[in-house]
């Protein structure tokens, strides 16, 4: 009777009276008769009503077979993953043979040793100290040889033979030579036959009783007397004209110590031969023709002084 | 809700369970939200099945709000793409012994279309609180929880479906 259809009443009383938080009896009081009877009425036919229920066992089975339509879809994404791995394993193939074919024999001396390796050519190599070749598993068909260090070649005749260093590459056909090389020292020595020397700089093709070395951007060619082999494979090294520091390199190469020297005699060219089997008599062969002196100071350190 | 709270959900009885309770409720929600039956049991049937994919990471009593917000989503990218059509409709409760006569029948068939039509043109918002509680049965803090809303906001929204299909009786 109060209060007509107040849309903007602030107090919800429909839903309260439709879920019988209120009574008719209150409703009444809130809204007007003709109103009342109406809600009522509406209250009524909507009880009367409901929406028609699903299926059940329909739409279960319908979840089932969505579930295994999707199942069944599910093998392609399986065979993509199998193309990756699939990929993934030529991948690995490729890499297997190129290793197979490429660098995977590995043969390093170690201090004051020197080795002998017959290669699969018949071709012979003789690793000096602390000296290390890499080459190739069907080396017959890919004569690819890396060398780091000193090496003695007898190469078989055949295909070209290739010597890696890293300051350049020797290349022969059949031929006997040795090869020195360190990290700025590369030394070639040709006992018989031809070679053909290639650094980044320069090309050069020497022969039997040349000998070439490049060392701080010089390059220097010389002759020596002829040679079965390389002394150091009798247990001697030997130079001719070489720098003091490559003296000094070359024998720490051998006998695996440190050795101090005054760096004015750095560039002090040598010639002479220094043992393997004895540290002192290597020492002495050196230090006396240039007046010098030597002083053990720990075991593997020696101090050269003037 | 489910009362095998530790019992796991990737086992056919649980989720046959599962669907026992609420497949019904879903259903309807989305026939509520949506005015759809079709579109309503297709996306219902869907959600069961994304339940199901994820049954490994879900525990039982997750179940229905998930089943709630996924059927809700899968609604909605449906009706980004068409324009759905109502097809929304009621029927007479068939176990009411109504032994009126012919002329009250006759009203309450035609009643029955006005509060159809009524029931369709309610902001959809109305219309999901006003048949949630109406034919679910469900209370008002049920729908708050299920909608995320407060119950002042559910009370809200029936009290203005109800202003509204009053007008319907006025009419007939």
């Amino acid at each position: 009777m109060k209060k007509n259809n107040d849309i903007n009443g602030d107090l919800p009383f429909l839903s309260d009276w439709i879920s019988d938080k209120i009574t008719d009896g209150q409703l009444k009081d809130l809204v007007n008769e003709e109103d009342f009877l109406a809600y009522k009425q509406l209250k009524v036919a909507i009880n009367s009503m409901e929406i028609a229920p699903p299926n059940m066992e329909v739409n279960f089975e319908s979840i089932q077979n969505k579930i295994k339509s999707k199942q069944l879809a599910k093998p392609t994404k399986v065979l993509s993953l199998y193309r990756n791995i699939a990929i993934a394993a030529m991948l690995l193939m490729f890499f297997g043979v190129y290793q197979l074919f490429m660098f995977s024999n590995e043969f390093q001396t170690d201090y004051g040793k020197t080795a002998s390796i017959l290669l699969q050519d018949n071709s012979q190599v003789t690793l000096n100290s602390n000296s290390k070749i890499t080459y190739p598993n069907f080396f017959k068909f890919h004569r690819n040889i890396q060398l780091n260090g000193e090496a003695y070649f007898e190469v078989a005749k055949g295909k070209p033979f290739t010597v890696v260093t890293s300051q350049g590459e020797v290349r022969v056909l059949g031929t006997k030579f040795n090869i020195i090389s360190s990290s700025n020292f590369f030394e070639i020595q040709c006992f018989e036959g031809k070679v053909q020397v290639c650094t980044t700089t320069s090309k050069d093709i020497i022969t039997k009783g040349m000998a070439i070395r490049f060392y701080d951007n010089k390059e220097e060619h010389w002759k020596f007397q002829e040679e079965q082999k390389p002394h150091w494979i009798i247990g001697e090294s030997n130079y001719r004209q070489l720098p003091f520091k490559f003296v000094m390199e070359q024998l720490q190469q051998q006998y695996n110590i440190e050795i101090q020297y005054p760096e004015t005699i750095a560039q002090t060219k040598m010639t002479g031969s220094f043992t393997h089997s004895d540290l002192d008599v290597a020492m002495q062969s050196i230090c006396i023709p240039l007046h010098l002196h030597y002083e053990k100071t720990a075991s593997k350190k020696i101090v050269i002084f003037e | 809700m489910n009362q095998k709270s530790n019992s796991n959900l990737c086992s056919d009885v649980v989720f046959k369970t599962i669907f026992e309770s609420h497949f019904k409720g879903l259903r309807n929600f989305l026939i509520y939200k949506y005015k759809d039956i079709e579109r309503a049991e297709d996306n219902a049937q869907n959600a069961f099945v994304i339940l199901w994919e994820n049954c490994s990471i879900l525990k039982p009593e997750q179940a229905k709000s998930f089943l709630f917000t996924t059927a809700i989503r899968l609604s909605l990218n449906a009706i980004k793409h068409d324009k759905v059509v109502s097809n929304f409709e009621l029927k007479s409760k068939t176990n009411g012994m109504h032994q009126e006569s012919p002329e009250f029948l006759l009203l309450e068939a035609e009643l029955k279309l006005q509060l159809e039509k009524a029931i369709n043109d309610l902001p959809e918002k109305q219309r999901t609180v006003f048949l949630m509680n109406r034919m679910e049965n469900q209370t008002y803090s049920e729908i708050a929880g299920l909608l995320d809303l407060s119950v002042k906001a559910v009370e809200k929204r029936m009290h203005l479906a109800l202003l509204s299909l009053r007008k319907v009786i006025q009419n007939v």
